[in-house]
């Protein structure tokens, strides 16, 4: 047989098994790698995998220990871990839902905006639906709300945090997509392109994310109009109202202030990522130390679970480099180009069809699985074709928060069914997502048609 | 039996040790990182030395941390099945993924990684940064360092399913063997 055929079908089967493998429940970091050294024996034994190729392993790895972009990541995570284990998440959400729950829906509005604004700090679709499903699911159905609405915001809301800058998926995606963009312009012999940075991606994903937010929010005022019962208003004693400015300049305002001036140095240009997230990170224990919630227990909390978090994502990225190596290696990549480019539609076609393939392996993957896996062996062929690297990053963030959305599989889903009590059932979840499931799909729908929304502000604060 | 505990806890201890050290990293961090943006926007003052030290800082740590990780469950899983699993299943997944995920892959880095390690010892590299910090052969270093630990607590992993399939897991003290789903 061919061996050009030979390496090929092997690399395809070689993904085919590691879907598989990793329903084994082995950690996917080392499934990944170890699955794909296998495949890398095989091909050798076949003749198609010369393990000499192992040798840029090392340098691989190495230019992602020495990424400054990357540093963002730990940075951010520590930022909100701090906000979360000092108590700020959790004053910041009651203080709000007190704010605006006194309003038919209040407290549902309110929780779709301070969920969008901590989910972005960690980016951890999981522990986002967790925190707020541990915090503001009681609040809610205290509050007399309907389950199925309830939770339906709370996966929603925590599932925006991939798409909220400044968010860390997108952090790992602007700084690959920085590269893939670069190796195709230079291909195509455009030997100045004009560079990709995370910047510009937190840029292109501040529009669509502003979007998604107020669809959500018109779903809950559409909700307080014509079902009034699923979401009543607050009842707040006279006390609490008496005490409720104080809060708002205390509990709200500070941290709300942190993360927009955050936010603002990185899209005005002023800073980089990194250095507004160590700003972030610094404010952040400020902010717990002017509250007297800064223990060392408190920062050993933090800086363990900073450490965990980010290690976890880094090694998959590690992982998932073996894969794309040996995947590469074995002419993987020809076939991924030859199939896309022979997909009826063109360029349209092929972005539907990975988009297709991700959005199902949003049912057993992490987002950071899935962009270290398909990214690298998609995005040059799609890149090629002429798509913009930024739209591509910002739609491929809307689909797969869509994907943890949808059930039966959607993982935001079960993480919330987790922690949720057992007066709400399953089902419930589900239904509750579904309206939200057919938003996402409005928005996905709106930036294929109008994919100015994505790169209209990147164009106009940098003149890309 | 009594010998594999002990092995697996002394493992296990040596990476939380590990790991709560290289956790102070993350404080490193942010503060050597909000030095150089206050050198930077404040005093219009740069250091490279200081921009090389907490991208070194984060590389050491997440290397450095990642056996600990493995020990303490926070590399994710597809849990789909692992999840509902029995323990003895489990086990049998741990063991077999340390063997034959965990085990090959830490012997083609190391392998085909040495060489290049290597190399860097023996020409003192330093920072590819003008005025950046000597020593970028201790960055280098952590590659095998990551390999070592992560495979040293796969082998305690690799243990502990021994011990859980012998019905023997009760000689660990309880933070060493499987965590109760909460």
């Amino acid at each position: 047989m061919d061996p050009v055929l030979i390496g090929e079908l092997l690399s395809l089967l070689m993904f085919v098994a590691i879907i598989g493998v990793l329903l084994l429940g082995f950690p996917v970091a080392f499934s990944l790698a170890g699955t794909s050294v296998a495949f890398a024996g095989i091909g050798y034994l076949l003749g198609v995998f010369d393990p000499s190729n192992f040798n840029s392993l090392a340098s691989r790895y190495i230019g992602v220990m020495l990424n400054e972009v990357l540093v963002a990541v730990p940075l951010f995570i520590f930022m909100g871990m701090m906000l979360e284990r000092s108590g700020i998440a959790e004053k910041l959400l009651i203080t709000m839902g007190r704010l605006f729950g006194t309003l038919r829906g209040g407290l549902g509005l309110s929780v779709i905006v301070v969920g969008a604004l901590l989910a972005a700090s960690t980016g951890i679709v999981g522990a986002t639906v967790v925190t707020m499903g541990l915090l503001s699911l009681p609040a809610m159905l205290r509050a007399g709300y309907d389950p199925r609405l309830a939770s339906g915001v709370i996966c929603a809301s925590g599932t925006l945090g991939q798409l909220i800058p400044p968010s860390t998926v997108l952090i790992f995606m602007g700084d690959m997509l920085s590269g893939i963009n670069a190796q195709v312009q230079m291909q195509m012999g455009n030997f100045a392109p004009s560079p990709v940075s995370v910047g510009d991606l937190f840029a292109g994903a501040f529009v669509p994310g502003l979007l998604l937010i107020v669809l959500y929010m018109l779903w809950m005022v559409v909700k307080a109009v014509f079902s009034p019962h699923s979401c009543p208003a607050l009842v707040v004693s006279a006390e609490e109202r008496a005490n409720l400015w104080k809060d708002v300049l205390v509990s709200l305002l500070p941290p709300l202030l942190l993360i927009f001036a955050v936010l603002g140095s990185i899209l005005a240009g002023i800073a980089t990522p990194t250095e507004s997230a160590s700003v972030g990170a610094v404010g952040a224990i400020f902010l717990a130390a002017t509250r007297w919630r800064l223990s060392l227990q408190s920062l050993r909390q933090t800086m363990l679970a900073t450490a965990n978090i980010t290690t976890m994502i880094f090694v998959i990225l590690l992982g998932a480099s073996v894969f794309s190596l040996v995947f590469r290696m074995m002419g993987g990549d020809e076939l991924v180009a030859e199939f896309l480019n022979n997909l009826p539609g063109g360029k349209m076609g092929a972005i539907l069809f990975v988009m297709l393939l991700m959005f199902l392996l949003g049912f057993i993957l992490d987002t950071f699985e899935i962009i270290f896996i398909i990214l690298p062996i998609t995005a040059p062929v799609l890149l090629t074709m002429g798509v913009d690297p930024i739209w591509l990053g910002v739609i491929i963030a809307v689909n797969l928060q869509t994907s943890f959305l949808t059930p039966p599989f959607g993982f935001s889903l079960f993480y919330l069914r987790g922690v949720a009590p057992g007066s709400v059932s399953t089902r419930m979840i589900y239904e509750g997502a579904l309206p939200f499931v057919a938003l996402q799909l409005v928005a996905i729908i709106t930036l294929l048609s109008f994919p100015e929304l994505v790169t209209w502000l990147p164009n106009m604060l940098y003149g890309r | 039996m009594q010998a594999l505990a002990v092995i697996i806890w002394c493992i296990s201890r040596f990476n939380i040790i590990l790991g709560h050290f290289f956790s102070w990293f993350s404080l490193g961090i942010v503060l050597v990182c909000f030095t150089v943006v206050v050198l930077r926007y404040g005093f219009s003052i740069g250091f490279i030395w200081l921009q090389d030290l907490y991208v070194w800082l984060n590389a050491m740590m997440f290397m450095g941390i990642a056996g600990f990780a493995l020990f303490n469950n926070s590399h994710v899983r597809v849990d789909i099945f692992y999840r509902p699993a029995g323990l003895r299943r489990k086990a049998i997944i741990d063991m077999f993924g340390s063997l034959f995920f965990i085990g090959p892959f830490v012997w083609v880095l190391t392998r085909w990684s040495w060489a290049y390690v290597e190399r860097s010892w023996r020409l003192g590299e330093s920072s590819a940064n003008f005025g950046g910090l000597p020593g970028l052969y201790i960055i280098k270093s952590f590659i095998l360092i990551f390999a070592f630990v992560v495979s040293i607590q796969a082998l305690a992993m690799f243990l502990r399913g021994i011990l859980v399939l012998t019905n023997n897991e009760k000689l660990l003290p309880k933070p060493y063997r499987y965590q109760e789903e909460p």
